[in-house]
């Protein structure tokens, strides 16, 4: 095992302050770092000597002999169970890593609708009202190729229930929904067993398209209801949380056990074939290029490496580590090449940021001269992140193929969501425009349709009738 | 792109479109279809077939019957239960006709673009530019039923009497021969220039290299000359006057004429510039040019290498070819009243209880090689003047009558076709329309710098916007000169003017090389002072400016705004006969013949006009 990075920032908000120091001994949960603001404690997923401090992580050289035991949570006898997902350091696994104790600290019995936006929810009266508290558990897996949240389901489908049931005793939600695409049988099935006789439990089946793991998204599936970017799901009287997130806090509040380890994906141009690899409990700070030669290693000539998922991961080296939010390291098959020809990009709040769209055309050799975003996206604030305004449902993109074209665009390279995807196809190739998605790399590498035109509705019967 | 429901109403009879994928069942609303200002485009390049397409208002609230891919049109095929359209669409047209029919009506003119872009309180703007070549210019007729133009003349009854705040009055002295001689002096109507003063001219300003002056009587009117950078009035106030008050002597028959290169051979302001032979280059008449038949006292500068497109190097030439015209200022100051061959009084008028108006004039105030003095002592002079760009570009308030004594003294650069000479100003005809129309009360006139920045931009435009609004005017002008960069202003200028409930008339080229670049929706009545034949910035000194045959079509479109009427959207494409259907319009309603200027076209062909414009 080579050696565990323990990066200060895995989460929304301020890097955490190293509390160990080179030479420090440490076991699996010692508490190596705790909040400088928003954040949450980091602990040590291995036992060993800490390395080396530096500012932006804490390198532990692992020892050779790794036990099981791990230290437990510090709390009180009485702690409340908010306070052990605080103390266990648990964030957003889905990818968004937001401290999960600052999400839970809510109660939703006495939170009242937020205001809805007349002009994205046509359909509900003005004064629509939510009756009861919900926590919606994200189970999407929305990222293309990804498949440990579904293994998850599958293999630890009661840990997730005992989670979930504690954030709805944490928050005071009187009813929880599962968020699962119908496309995945199996895991509907045993959910469907295991949710027999929870009668404050649901399940709702999602369309198999991108994006349904959206926050926001999650919310108008399971709820009807059109959040706009600003509003947080709270406004639907709701808190989303994802499966592995849930495990993780029965885990915090059964067993003590600080957040250590991670669930991942592990696919690509791989020796052996492009099959998943699921790596259930990897410990954090572990290498890329470590978790890459236990899928097998890289088969040859490679195009770049992934961590997280195609649409909104961001390339990365073997020697960078995992964090608690990782949930797929993807190799992928070569670039096409350009050779300089002009390339527009369609910047969306689904897929890539501006920058992860420019490094996609470059390693394709494609000289960008135009750069068009969804009308969607919106940035909230100066440099924030992209929303989207109706995650899943486009606004129409004929425009942006105008603009491209009088730019003198030959290719563009889009990063949509389904639904934008296939309205952008039903004008751009006729406009002479070629059409590459940032994901396509991806696809070809896993075997995955490419994202071009939507084939199948983006309405799903909610009858298990399989 | 999807549209809301305030944009679907007010497109309620255009084609419905869906901007998307739209699955079978689903109950048809605004965000399913596409914005009906890009299917021009659309349809011309064969994307989009609009046959038997049904209307907006007709789909809301149908049932979509199959699912159907983005950019389909919504037909009845594929909707059930449209609604019955509530005026026919084909109505409307002939609608028009019989109005236009009814000989009373006044109309009123326009010209000009909706842009669907907004600025978003003139913060954050994208410059998006409009596809399809809005032409922003392009032009619209505006017609006003009877009432409305009642509803201008109304107050008129009741209004007050009114009222001369000042006068100026104009001295002229006739002009017919210059000469060189021993002494700047006037013997009757010959204008004699001291010999040797070009090495006073040289040592006045450590950029300016060399000097030649050249005196170009009409028979030398085929001299090749570099790019002309200025044409001014000879003019000097009487006496301790003030500029805009009292008395001011004018030269006749003959202009100051400013012409440069740099050190290196490169035009003041090469990429756009007039230079070539001076009978092919120059709009002859337009308000800030010469007229056929004067002399031009034309000043050759050379400044230092490399000052050519920094403002230091105009400013150095504009200083120092300024002592030539003071010598004769100091000359004319002691010229013999007999000489007067005709005395003309300006009078500033206000007319309470008429509509209440103000013209914002934008001046460039990039400051690379662009500027403008305001306010000198005299006429067009230099002395006392401030420049535009330090004092920061911001609004400066100003009379009527300090704009036609030459407040202005214009420092103007690239594409002289649209840009302002400090002539422009002595003679200004929008300023000379708006204070004669007995309808309209001009309070005055605000000059506002156009900054380089975009930040800085928004700055002054804010301060014109206050200042528009404790004027409390019925109605503003804002006029700018060339295009592009100062667009930017031009449309903040505007809709801070307009977002206070006060109707703006904008004034600019446009056309088709000068198409609007950004836009907002207070930008409804526009009057494009484009007279080339093709759109374009022709290099021709002058003849995109704004000249009085726009001062009325502004003045007639101002008036219908004022009066609450709406002027009809600008076409498409730039399309010139829109303008003069416009001026049919106004002659008709205000029984007056509107003379037109010429354009290039009357000019005898250039060398580089063949090469790159016509």
């Amino acid at each position: 095992m080579g050696n565990v990075q323990m990066l200060l920032r895995q989460h929304v908000g301020a890097p955490c302050t190293a509390i160990v120091k080179a030479g420090d001994e440490v076991k699996k949960g010692t508490l190596i770092a705790t909040p400088a603001g928003l954040g949450a404690n980091i602990f040590s997923s291995v036992y060993g000597t800490v390395a080396e401090v530096t500012e932006d992580r804490i390198i532990i050289e692992p020892a050779d002999e790794q036990p099981k035991e791990f230290v437990p949570i510090d709390v009180p006898e009485d702690a409340s169970k908010l306070d052990m997902v605080k103390a266990a350091g648990i964030v957003g696994m889905g990818g968004a890593g937001f401290p999960t104790g600052v999400k839970l600290s809510i109660n939703l019995k006495e939170t009242p609708m937020g205001e809805l936006d007349p002009e994205i929810n046509p359909e509900l009266p003005a004064d629509f009202k939510l009756e009861h508290g919900y926590i919606l558990i994200n189970v999407a897996e929305c990222e293309p190729g990804l498949e440990h949240n579904i293994r998850q389901i599958e293999e630890q489908c009661d840990k997730v229930i005992r989670g979930v049931k504690y954030c709805m005793e944490i928050t005071n939600a009187d009813k929880a929904i599962f968020a699962i695409k119908k496309k995945n049988q199996k895991a509907v099935k045993i959910l469907q067993k295991a949710l027999e006789g929870e009668a404050d439990i649901s399940m709702h089946l999602l369309p198999d398209i991108y994006p349904m793991g959206e926050e926001r998204a999650v919310v108008r599936e399971c709820l009807g209801v059109n959040l706009t970017t600003m509003q947080l799901p709270s406004a639907a009287r709701s808190v989303v949380v994802n499966l592995e997130t849930a495990a993780k806090i029965a885990e915090a509040v059964d067993e003590k056990k600080p957040c250590i380890t991670k669930n991942l994906t592990v696919r690509g141009k791989l020796n052996g074939g492009n099959a998943a690899h699921v790596f259930m409990d990897v410990p954090v700070g572990v290498s890329v290029g470590e978790l890459i030669e236990r899928a097998g290693g890289i088969d040859g000539v490679y195009g770049e490496i992934i961590m997280g998922g195609a649409f909104t991961g961001k390339s990365t080296k073997f020697d960078e580590p995992i964090t608690k939010t990782t949930g797929g390291i993807l190799v992928t098959v070569e670039f096409p090449d350009l050779h300089g020809a002009n390339v527009g990009l369609l910047v969306c709040a689904c897929g890539g940021s501006e920058e992860r769209m420019r490094e996609i055309a470059e390693k394709m050799n494609g000289k960008v001269v135009s750069v068009c975003r969804c009308k969607q996206a919106i940035e909230n604030k100066p440099g924030a992140p992209l929303k989207c305004l109706r995650p899943g449902n486009c606004p129409g993109q004929v425009k942006n193929n105008m603009q491209f074209k009088k730019d003198k665009c030959e290719y563009i390279i889009i990063g949509n969501c389904s639904d934008c995807s296939n309205t952008v196809m039903a004008s751009g190739p006729k406009m002479g425009l070629k059409v590459f998605h940032q994901t396509d790399h991806v696809m070809r590498t896993v075997g995955h349709a490419l994202y071009r035109t939507l084939k199948v509705s983006k309405q799903v019967s909610q009858d298990i009738d399989f | 792109m999807s549209i809301t429901a305030e944009t679907a109403k007010a497109h309620a009879h255009d084609p419905a479109v869906l901007c998307c994928r739209a699955e079978g069942g689903i109950t048809i609303e605004p965000a399913n279809l596409e914005d009906p200002a890009i299917f021009d485009d659309l349809v011309d390049s064969g994307l989009l077939n609009l046959d038997g397409c049904l209307t907006i208002e007709e789909v809301l609230g149908a049932k979509l019957l199959k699912t159907c891919d983005s950019l389909c049109p919504l037909t009845a095929d594929v909707v059930e239960g449209a609604k019955a359209p509530s005026a026919p669409a084909e109505a409307a047209p002939a609608e028009e006709e019989v109005k236009e029919a009814v000989p009373a009506p006044v109309a009123a003119p326009a010209a000009g673009g909706i842009l669907k872009i907004h600025i978003g309180e003139g913060k954050d703007i994208d410059l998006e530019i409009p596809v399809g070549a809005l032409g922003g210019g392009g032009a619209a007729v505006a017609e006003v039923p009877q009432t409305a133009v009642a509803s201008v003349a109304a107050p008129a009854e009741e209004a007050k009497e009114e009222k001369v705040v000042r006068t100026l009055t104009r001295k002229h002295f006739n002009i017919t021969e210059v000469k060189r001689g021993p002494e700047t002096k006037i013997e009757g109507t010959t204008l004699y220039i001291r010999e040797g003063i070009e090495a006073e001219v040289i040592d006045n300003q450590e950029l300016v290299k060399d000097f030649h002056l050249e005196i170009i009587t009409p028979d030398l009117y085929h001299t090749y000359s570099e790019t002309i950078m200025d044409v001014q009035p000879i003019a000097t106030k009487e006496g301790d006057d003030d500029i805009g008050t009292g008395v001011t002597r004018v030269l006749d028959g003959v202009v100051m004429m400013l012409t440069g290169v740099d050190e290196g051979g490169v035009q003041i302001g090469e990429f756009g510039s007039s230079e070539g032979y001076l009978d092919e280059n120059i709009m002859w008449g337009r308000p800030g040019c010469p007229d056929k038949g004067e002399i031009f006292i034309k000043g050759n500068i050379v400044v230092q290498e490399k000052t050519n497109m920094e403002r230091r190097g105009p400013m150095a030439a504009h200083t120092a070819f300024d002592i030539i015209t003071q010598e004769i200022r100091e000359v004319m100051k002691k010229l013999d009243d007999s000489l007067v061959t005709e005395t003309q009084e300006l009078k500033q008028v206000r007319r309470p209880g008429k509509k209440k108006v103000v013209i914002v004039k934008e001046i460039m105030g990039q400051g690379a090689m662009h500027d403008n003095f305001i306010l000198p002592v005299e006429p067009v002079g230099v002395l006392g003047a401030r420049a535009n760009v330090d004092l920061g570009n911001v609004p400066v308030c100003v009379s009527p009558l300090e704009v036609l004594d030459g407040c202005i003294h214009a420092l103007t650069c690239i594409g002289p076709a649209s840009k302002e000479m400090s002539r422009h100003y002595w003679r200004e005809p929008l300023v000379l329309e708006a204070l004669h129309d007995e309808e309209v009360d001009l309070c005055g006139v605000v000059f506002v710098g156009s900054p380089q920045i975009n930040a800085e931009k928004f700055y002054v435009s804010k301060r014109v916007g206050h200042t528009v609004e404790m004027m409390d005017a019925d109605g503003a002008f804002v006029t700018t000169e060339g295009f592009g960069n100062n667009h930017i202003d031009f449309a903040s200028h505007i809709e801070q003017i307009g977002m206070r409930g006060i109707p703006v008339v904008g004034m600019s080229y446009c056309a088709v090389q000068g198409a609007l670049v950004v836009g907002n929706k207070y930008m409804q009545y526009m009057v494009d002072n484009n007279k080339s034949e093709s759109g374009i910035e022709n290099e021709v000194l002058g003849c995109n400016t704004l000249c009085p045959e726009d001062a009325v079509r502004a003045i007639a479109m101002l008036k219908t705004a004022m009066a609450g009427e709406d002027v009809k959207a600008a076409e498409r494409k730039w399309n010139p006969n829109v303008k003069s259907t416009n001026v049919e319009l106004i002659e008709a309603a205000y029984d007056r013949k509107i003379a037109l200027e010429e354009n290039e076209q009357s000019l005898p062909m250039s060398q580089k006009r063949k090469e790159k414009y016509d």
